[in-house]
């Protein structure tokens, strides 16, 4: 799978073209987060491997801007294993390991569409990264 | 302990058991560290002084000061604060010092700049009026915005919940009744041997809220349990990793200090109401918290803690392995802590002004009505803020002349169009205070008065805040 965010300006926002896409295209994707309204917004997707090229395609054709979206990087030096981002993680990326560790499944992050718990830590050891 | 109580009794773990060791790394905000620095040449009686650019203070002579750890730069508020002081200082960095004096006959130096690390002080020593809360409430938020506390980032409408300390670990939850526990206790304080040296403040020994003053030693301890931290939007603070030893004199401590922690309650507490006295929305007990989800209002509300339970793990082992290999020997407390004061509330000299006493009827549209028909409102009754409510008197949104201006400039001439439909409001008995923080923080200039039965029944203004403020 590939994690791509797609882009919508105010221009495009009212046009169904995430679904135009997935028709012409004939394959589905996973929507993992959307933020869109009339003035635009973001939309961030997995799609599978094969179909990337071709679909990447299809979006940038009708104005999408993509782009591979920021993930969060944890620095283990500094984190404490505290846990004042568990609860705020929205997709369980973030639990608590059996030794009452903190615990990141980063691969499943949802990246700079959320950052719920970027500025929560407070040894500032969660960061967006490209 | 625990699992010894429970499968041979308490007599036989009374016997077989010497000490249990407890631990917690927790964010003790009343927390902070004196220092000696020596005398510079010319002398100085400092007045002002910085450290790194947080300000410390100096409570004593001439070179004592005082590092709090909440205190925060003035370069970088929110980011770096006397916490971090703390952990740079116990790390061996080394840090700027920036001092003003008015100068004396005795002192004549006026301003002072310098480097230090912890090798150049004459004391350095970790000086807690507060810490080690034998529990503490989960924390949530009701509102439909997020909040920034010291219990953490809490989502809105019931998002997500937080609480703080270790429940069957706490020190304080293993004697609760303090009968090892008191002034001169030798303990486990940021990785070196620290002392107890009375209750802390707050100490609230009837609501199972005792806490602790300690000392201990900063040149020995070890960073990894003396962390500066900052929680964003609130503020800086320092976690303190604390374990007190408790010796098992008896069966009824036994009995005590196996308690579990599906034994240990605290409150769940909405903190989405900005009071002395929230709103307690349940009980809930330690094994609940640490399972990660708790329900709220019939739903699964995720929790965590905001101190570190590995962290409380690591001390409680450490100090364990200490008692093992003589490196620690036990004391005898020459004094209790009290188990007959209270906490009391502040007395407060003037009395609280509510949003009651301030709020003035609303003038109110319908959605269907023109821009025109607004702008007339606007004029006939001099305001600046049309609210707009259905047939039963319920906030659909509000209008501002800002809003009506606009409106004409781009030729809109429907009001649904203008509306601004999510709308801070206010209840009639929240404080002042709390409404004025409200239109500060989101930068607007009036707040519709809902009240019990979610009805529209007034409106206050800035300008209604800012003529109280002049009487």
């Amino acid at each position: 799978m590939v994690k791509v965010l797609l882009h919508f300006s105010e221009k495009i926002a009212s046009q169904p073209i995430t679904s135009q896409v997935i028709i012409e295209q004939g394959t589905t994707i996973n929507i993992l987060s959307a933020r869109v309204d009339q003035q635009g917004g973001e939309m961030l997707v997995e799609i599978p491997d094969e179909y990337a090229e071709k679909m990447i395609e299809a979006f940038r054709k009708k104005g999408v801007k993509l782009e591979i979206p920021k993930l969060i990087e944890v620095d283990k030096d500094r984190c404490f294993d505290c846990g004042a981002c568990v609860s705020l993680c929205p997709v369980k990326v973030i639990s608590c390991g059996e030794d009452d560790s903190v615990v990141f499944a980063e691969d499943r992050c949802l990246g700079s569409t959320c950052g719920l718990c970027v500025d929560a830590c407070p040894v500032r050891a969660i960061k967006l990264v490209l | 302990m625990i699992k010894l109580v429970e499968s041979k009794g308490v007599e036989v773990a009374a016997k077989e058991v010497d000490v249990v060791t407890t631990g917690t790394l927790g964010a003790m905000c009343s927390s902070g560290a004196v220092i000696n620095l020596g005398h510079s040449d010319p002398p100085i009686k400092i007045n002002r002084a910085w450290i790194n650019d947080v300000e410390v203070s100096h409570p004593g002579a001439a070179v004592d000061l005082y590092i709090g750890a909440t205190q925060m730069s003035e370069t970088r508020p929110f980011e770096y604060g006397g916490g971090h002081v703390i952990e740079d200082l116990v790390d061996g960095k080394e840090v700027e010092l920036r001092a003003t004096a008015y100068g004396t006959d005795c002192y004549p130096r006026t301003r002072l700049e310098t480097t230090l690390t912890k090798d150049d002080l004459n004391q350095f020593y970790l000086l807690n009026f507060r810490n080690c809360y034998q529990r503490y409430v989960c924390a949530t938020n009701s509102r439909d915005e997020i909040i920034y506390t010291y219990m953490g980032k809490l989502l809105p409408h019931f998002g997500n919940a937080t609480f703080s300390g270790s429940g069957q670990l706490n020190p304080l939850m293993k004697d609760p009744d303090y009968e090892t526990i008191g002034v001169g206790t030798r303990i486990f304080l940021g990785g070196a041997q620290g002392y107890v040296i009375g209750e802390g403040t707050q100490h609230d020994p009837s609501n199972s809220s005792g806490t602790i003053m300690v000392r201990g030693d900063c040149k020995k301890m070890n960073s990894e349990f003396v962390r500066g931290a900052s929680y964003a939007k609130y503020g800086t603070t320092l976690y303190v990793g604390i374990g007190i030893p408790i010796p098992i004199l008896n069966e009824g401590l036994a009995k005590k200090a196996s308690l579990r922690d599906e034994a240990i309650y605290t409150n769940v507490v909405d903190y989405g109401v900005p009071r002395r006295d929230r709103p307690k929305l349940r009980r809930v007990n330690y094994e609940e918290l640490k399972s990660g989800k708790i329900i709220i209002n019939g739903k699964d509300i995720k929790v965590s803690c905001l101190s570190s339970l590995k962290g409380a793990k690591l001390v409680a082992k450490t100090l364990k392995s200490w008692i093992e290999d003589s490196a620690f020997f036990l004391t005898a407390s020459v004094e209790r802590l009290p188990r007959d004061v209270s906490f009391k509330p502040m007395k407060q000299t003037k009395e609280v002004t509510f949003i009651e006493s301030l709020s003035h009827p609303a003038i109110t549209c319908r959605e269907d009505e023109s821009v025109k028909a607004i702008a007339d409102l606007i004029i006939m009754h001099s305001v600046n803020h049309i609210v707009v409510v259905d047939e039963e008197g319920r906030l659909k949104g509000i209008v501002t002349s800002w809003d009506v201006t606009k409106a004409v400039a781009n030729g809109k001439d429907k009001l649904a169009d203008i509306i601004t439909r999510r709308v801070f409001t206010t209840k009639p008995d929240e404080p002042v205070e709390v409404a004025s923080r409200k239109l500060a923080q989101h930068g607007i200039s009036a707040l519709p008065v809902i009240n019990r039965d979610g009805k529209v029944s007034g409106i206050i203004t800035a300008e209604d805040i800012s003529k109280l403020l002049r009487r």
